[in-house]
């Protein structure tokens, strides 16, 4: 007899269970990752805020971003009342209170103060890395999606911006430090004696000496760029290809030139996809610490880079402190305690805030693109 | 947005005659229809487009050039580095720092066993009085908890020097009173004691509560309990009396050799400063010449080259220290026989076994090491009678040396090695750790979010892996080394977790809690690949499969895995490729111990610090003279992670390809 | 083409460094705590225009430093060697030593461990790896965890000299970038044992154990078996403000730092 009713399953169907077991199993993974990002993000804020915010308005430490970084001097004086200050304001307590004793003091480097110099110098190096990485990288992309056509050349191109991407970051630094730092030219009346070749230039007694710009802010940037530069290509290479090829049609039927219709026709369109990527690729260098360690980084520095220079420039060779090297200090240098911690975990706070603002950002812009720019 | 208005700014270009062969997507159509009179770049093939053109292309070369300079300078540093490490190595023979290691490695076995039978004779004894042990270390552990809590009040009472003036002695009222509240608060949830009796605990807390601030000494429990261990440990030693005579006379045994080795030590180093400072001089006098060649002034240039002169080195006398070094053979060997006949000879006196099984395994341990000791003793007068300090050194030996060496030491007194093995074996170990974490997360993620997840989900969980991978990689590491190695030694030392291979553990930063942070740093990587391998599959096979009747999950692990499995794949590499290049993590977290990790440890070895390729670099770049041997080292260990790297990647684009084919 | 021009363009910008910065490269020992403070009270003295720029990677970073005129002033835990005054010189710069204060390398163990001194022939075993576990000496029982400098250190160097006899350290050896992460890692294992700059011996959670019965404390300086000269070296013709410093360091009022971070004055 044929029964329908036995063609449909009854109950749960089969492998029910496996099913949900395998679900749960992976959603379980998911939401690990999750939880852990989450508690990571949590303990930097719970142990950081303390430095960069308070209780007042305008409920930042507008101290703590602002000032330069100093030792931090820890001291009991003769009422038994703990003081922690700033070696600057140290030494002030120190000749306003003449003839007083101090005791049980201990000093921490890099611990007082605020963050100031390492901010301006992660700013300095970030803007000049992108802006030279934003001028090769565009250009390169508009010649692979405007101009270019099967060629070795251009196989040769994909495969150097492929090979570069996956090229890890200290031998970037290696490559900068032994590039830039030692061996690029400069014209100078005084060459170094450590120079590869000098070429006299007959003017001025000056010469064209290749003996690198030492670890100086400009070393810096062109390592950072270098470094940056497939990512830059990549992104704004997508950007144009999006331009919808009707656009370039039209210019070129009405006698436009090939440049003309780039610059007039393509780039307006697809800058806003360009410069959205590169926030992303401002988030990598802004925390990278390998290839500026040697270039570009130093621990300690009074004063900011554009202070006490003789003319603008000199900024370039300048070297700068920067924000992830002076994380570095701060976990490898110095002890973890009470009084620490504010140096320490408060850095970290105000990093992972700049990196999460770049970041989310380009992830608000990348989303608002897509909805709004529609061919 | 005007393109007719374009044309009145194009003022580098005259208007084009439109001639109808102009397609658009022909290359640069405007020099095909440009009248041939207008400007006289263009008569010559010329034209400022062209320019702009090459301009662009001279950009997008860059890259190339690029590429091309980072291989030309690291082999530019790196390749010099061979040779010197060879000129290095031979300075190490002909000097006869060579000889010299040949006793000094049976010197070293012989020390290692003596510390082998020293630890299973306390770990006997200190087995036998551990309850003892443990009484002494609670009152001292409570004890020194206490004194830390007070420490900063009491430091200021004693600071202040007593009976000044009148408004001093209020102040120490003040501060007295002040240390009485920090004492309290230290007494209020003192340390647990398990092994000490109710009454003595309680008479150990009475006595910090009235102990005076001034006070320097122990309290009379603590001293006690010091002293009844000292007691114990007294007591249980007696048994051992013989095993500890042993000891000490296998101790003995060795001194001799020690001495000796001490004296051809000194020897050797001077002859090896003498080499060292004649190369110095002959580099010297080449700079010098250097300069000379370049000196216009002939007077300045006569004094240079006077000083080259000067420093024209003598050829250092290695000979004569070299014969006195050599004279010492038969002496040498004699060493050796006489080590070799006592510790034969303790060998029989040694206990077979001891009670405690922490000394047992340590005495089975020496006891299995000592046939291998005896047989280095064995082969050293033939391997001492073989070494010639003539013997030349070829370059092969210090890129094989480069390559397979186990120790890599710079900067000693005595001889530097540079030996990869211990940074690669450190880097791959690391990964391991990274990846065996990774890659079921980073696919297991990718597969549900990608399969499962509701879209609501879907927009959750990407922004927050997304926002993992934006996190600096310095900041995970100081996550490490302030947070992560602290808790990780905090549950390594929870008494139910002893089971675990490694636990407790001795470093907090080791290579699982390296390998950790970087799981967390290339599960972004894997996931987001892994991600969109599996959108990569078209969709009619998912539809196909689901038609056919099967189940999500069926469809998923039948159908959507083994047809992304080339991107998976492809995502694990890559992820690969990051953990083996990713630098300050490991030189944060990794611990910094440039050592082969001990595999007889089994799994415990996870859990032991080392050094890394990555870390290397980082750590040592800036501190090196430039130049050196030390210096072009590190480069040629850049090389290598440059050719390893670039070859994970190769490899995982080659599935990617696969997978567009 | 484009691109060499826009080199040279740029790179024609880049001139020698500014002339009031005194930058000062070398140890650790005395970069990461003496000299910063040192500069802090150079600067409240009266020199509010000198830009310091302190990087303290090892003494042996100091003379190639000098030698290039990255730095004017090299800092160092350890006398130079004589090729490192030789590579100078044939850069045409003459070093010229300036002992600055005394310092103790002292040994270090944490709080909890039951030690309470130690003697030479002990710190050498432990230091060369053939004293392996704390009960050997009467500790509590714990597989020693050894931290030292990094091998471009003075102290470094100095401690192979001045406590190992020359010998090598063993593999088991951790090599820490500073002072003050040697004396943090030994105040976080109680089976840790390292060397410090008199300077960082009070670190919380450690305690420095005399040798031989001599307390590592200032005033032992000259019976301490460990004790050696810090130095600063600079050109022997130092540019004005390098002079200035010098001078100031070695006056009373430096001394007296000198004294407090916790070094001994000459």
């Amino acid at each position: 007899m044929f029964d329908p009713e036995k063609l449909i399953r009854k109950g749960l169907p089969k492998g029910y269970f496996k099913d949900i077991l395998v679900r749960s199993l992976l959603g379980g993974i998911t939401y690990l990752i999750v939880l852990i990002a989450v508690l990571l993000f949590a303990k930097i804020i719970i142990d950081g805020a303390p430095a960069i915010f308070t209780s007042k308005f305008p409920f930042v430490d507008i101290e703590f971003l602002t000032a330069k970084n100093e030792t931090l001097h820890v001291f009991d004086d003769a009422n038994g009342t703990r003081h922690q200050l700033p070696a600057s304001k140290y030494s002030e307590y120190v000749s306003t209170h003449q003839g007083e004793n101090i005791y049980n003091e201990q000093t921490f480097s890099y611990s007082g103060g605020g963050i100031a110099g390492p901010i301006a110098g992660t700013a300095l190096l970030t803007v000049g890395s992108i802006i030279l990485a934003l001028f090769f990288g565009v250009s390169a992309a508009i010649y692979l999606a405007e101009y270019a056509k099967q060629s070795p050349f251009i196989h040769a191109v994909r495969l150097a911006i492929l090979n570069l991407a996956g090229i890890p970051s200290i031998v970037f630094g290696l490559f900068g430090f032994s590039v830039f730092v030692l061996a690029v030219p400069v014209i100078t009346s005084t060459p170094s004696d450590r120079t590869l070749l000098a070429i006299p230039l007959f003017i001025n007694d000056w010469v064209l000496s290749f003996q690198g710009w030492n670890s100086s802010l400009i070393a810096g940037c062109a390592t950072l760029a270098c470094m940056i530069l497939p990512v830059i290509i990549t992104a704004s290479e997508e950007s144009l290809r999006a331009v919808p090829q009707g656009f370039r049609d039209a210019s070129l039927a009405m006698g436009g030139t090939r440049w003309q219709t780039i610059r007039k026709c393509v780039l307006p369109y697809s800058l806003p996809g360009i410069l959205t990527s590169s926030l992303l690729a401002i988030t990598r260098v802004a925390g990278e610490t390998a290839p500026i360690m040697f270039t570009a980084a130093v621990a300690a520095k009074d004063d900011f880079p554009w202070q006490g220079l003789g003319n603008p420039f000199d900024i370039l060779s300048s070297q700068v402190q920067a924000l992830p090297y002076h994380i570095y200090t701060l976990a490898a240098r110095i002890p973890n305690s009470e009084y620490t911690q504010r140096a320490q975990y408060g850095s970290v706070l105000v990093f992972l805030i700049l990196v999460a603002v770049l970041s989310f950002g380009s992830m608000v812009l990348r989303a608002k693109m897509r909805s709004k720019l529609k061919w | 947005m005007g393109i007719v208005g374009s044309f009145s700014d194009a003022h580098f270009l005259a208007k084009p005659d439109q001639s109808p062969s102009t397609s658009p997507g022909t290359m640069a159509p405007e020099e095909r229809s440009l009248p041939a009179t207008r400007h006289r770049f263009q008569r010559q093939g010329f034209s400022y487009e062209r320019l702009i053109k090459f301009f662009f292309a001279s950009n997008a070369g860059l890259t190339i050039v690029i590429l091309i300079l980072i291989i030309v300078f690291l082999l530019k540093e790196g390749l010099g580095f061979f040779p010197g490490y060879r000129r290095e190595l031979e300075t190490y023979r002909i000097a006869g720092l060579e000889f010299v290691d040949i006793s000094r490695k049976n010197l070293t076995s012989h020390e290692q066993l003596t510390s082998l039978l020293n630890r299973a004779y306390f770990a006997e004894i200190n087995g036998k009085s551990v309850r003892e042990m443990r009484r002494t270390q609670e009152a001292s552990a409570l004890f020194n908890a206490f004194t830390d809590q007070i420490a900063p009040t009491r430091d200021l009472i004693l600071n202040n020097p007593q009976g000044e003036t009148d408004g001093n002695s209020g102040m120490l009222a003040s501060l007295r009173a002040n240390f009485e509240i920090q004492r309290a608060k230290a007494l209020d949830s003192p340390l647990p004691t398990p092994h000490l009796t109710a009454d003595e605990r309680k008479h150990l807390i009475e006595s910090l509560r009235t102990r005076p601030a001034e006070a320097t000494d122990d309290p009379p429990l603590v001293a006690a309990l010091a002293g009844e261990f000292a007691a114990a440990q007294q007591k249980n030693s007696e048994p051992l009396q013989a095993y500890r005579a042993t000891i000490d006379v296998f101790e003995a045994a060795g001194s001799d050799l020690g001495s000796a080795i001490m004296e051809m030590t000194e020897l050797v180093t001077a002859t090896k400063e003498k080499l060292q400072s004649a190369d110095i001089l002959e580099k010297d006098r080449r700079t010098l010449l250097a300069a000379a060649s370049n000196e216009k002034n002939p007077a300045e240039r006569e004094k240079l080259l006077a000083e080259a002169q000067a420093a024209l080195a003598e050829k250092p006398d290695i000979e004569t220290p070299m014969q006195a070094l050599l004279e010492r053979r038969p002496d040498n060997i004699r060493l050796h026989a006489e080590l070799r006949l006592a510790s034969a000879e303790i060998f029989k006196q040694i206990p077979l076994s001891l009670s405690e099984s922490d000394a047992n395994r340590l005495l089975n341990a020496a006891r299995s090491a000592w046939p291998v000791f005896l047989a280095g003793l064995d082969a050293a007068p033939e391997k001492i009678n073989a070494w010639k300090h003539t013997d030349p050194v070829p370059l092969s030996d210090a890129i094989i040396s480069f390559l397979t060496g186990r120790d890599w030491i710079t900067g000693g007194e005595w001889q530097d090695f540079y030996g990869i093995l211990p940074l690669a074996i450190g880097s791959l170990m690391i990964a391991i750790v990274a990846l065996v974490i990774a890659i079921p997360v980073g696919i297991g993620s990718a597969i549900y979010v990608n399969q499962f997840a509701a879209r609501r989900e879907q927009s959750l969980v990407k922004p927050v892996i997304e926002f993992i991978q934006a996190i600096p990689s310095v900041v995970l590491g100081f996550i490490g080394i302030l947070v992560f190695g602290t808790v990780l030694r905090e549950i390594s030392v929870m008494d139910s977790l002893q089971w675990v291979p490694g636990f407790p553990i001795e470093e907090r930063l080791n290579i699982f809690t390296a390998g950790c942070l970087l799981a967390l740093m290339s599960i972004p990587t894997i996931f987001s690949l892994a991600e969109d391998a599996l959108n990569n599959v078209p969709s009619a096979y998912a539809e196909a499969s689901e038609a056919l009747g099967a189940s999500k999950v069926q469809t998923t692990f039948r159908v959507m895995i083994p047809a992304a499995f080339s991107g998976m794949l492809a995502a694990i590499l890559l992820g690969f490729g990051r953990v083996i290049g990713e630098t300050m993590v490991v030189l944060l977290v990794a611990g910094n111990r440039i050592k082969i990790p001990d595999f007889t440890a089994g799994l415990g070895v996870f859990f032991q610090p080392t050094h890394t390729l990555t870390g290397i670099i980082a750590q040592e770049l800036g501190e090196v003279p430039l130049g050196s041997v030390h210096y072009r080292a590190l480069f040629v260990v850049g090389i290598l992670l440059f050719v390893v790297v670039l070859g994970i990647n190769a490899t995982a684009h080659h599935f990617v390809n696969r997978v567009k084919k | 083409m484009k691109i060499v021009t826009t080199l040279i363009a740029s790179a024609a910008l880049i001139t020698v460094a500014g002339a009031q910065t005194l930058s000062m490269k070398g140890s650790d020992t005395l970069g990461a705590k003496l000299v910063p403070q040192l500069a802090e009270a150079f600067k409240a003295a009266g020199n509010k225009g000198v830009k310091f720029e302190i990087a303290a990677e090892g003494s042996t970073t100091a003379f190639p430093a000098l030698a290039n005129g990255t730095a004017q002033i090299g800092m160092s835990s350890r006398k130079v060697k004589d090729d490192e005054r030789t590579f100078c010189k044939t850069k045409g710069v003459y070093i010229k030593e300036h002992a600055i204060c005394h310092d103790m390398l002292t040994v270090i163990v944490n709080k909890n461990s039951p030690l309470t001194s130690l003697t030479k022939a002990q710190v050498a075993k432990i230091f060369t790896g053939q004293i392996k576990d704390w009960s050997e000496i009467g500790g509590a029982p714990g597989k020693i965890s050894i931290y030292t400098r990094n091998t471009s250190s003075g102290t470094y160097k100095d401690w192979q000299k001045l406590a190992m006899g020359g010998r090598d350290y063993p593999s088991s050896s951790l090599k820490m970038a500073g002072n003050e992460q040697i004396a943090q890692e030994v105040a976080k294992n109680k089976n840790g044992i390292g060397y410090v700059g008199l300077a960082y011996s009070k670190t919380p959670g450690t305690k420095a154990l005399p040798i031989d019965g001599v307390e590592p404390v200032a005033a032992n300086a000259k019976k301490y078996a460990y004790a050696r000269l810090c130095y600063l070296y600079a050109p022997d013709k130092p540019t004005a403000e390098a002079a200035a410093f010098l001078d100031f360091v070695k006056s009373p009022a430096g001394q007296s730092i000198v004294q407090k971070v916790g070094f001994i004055p000459n």
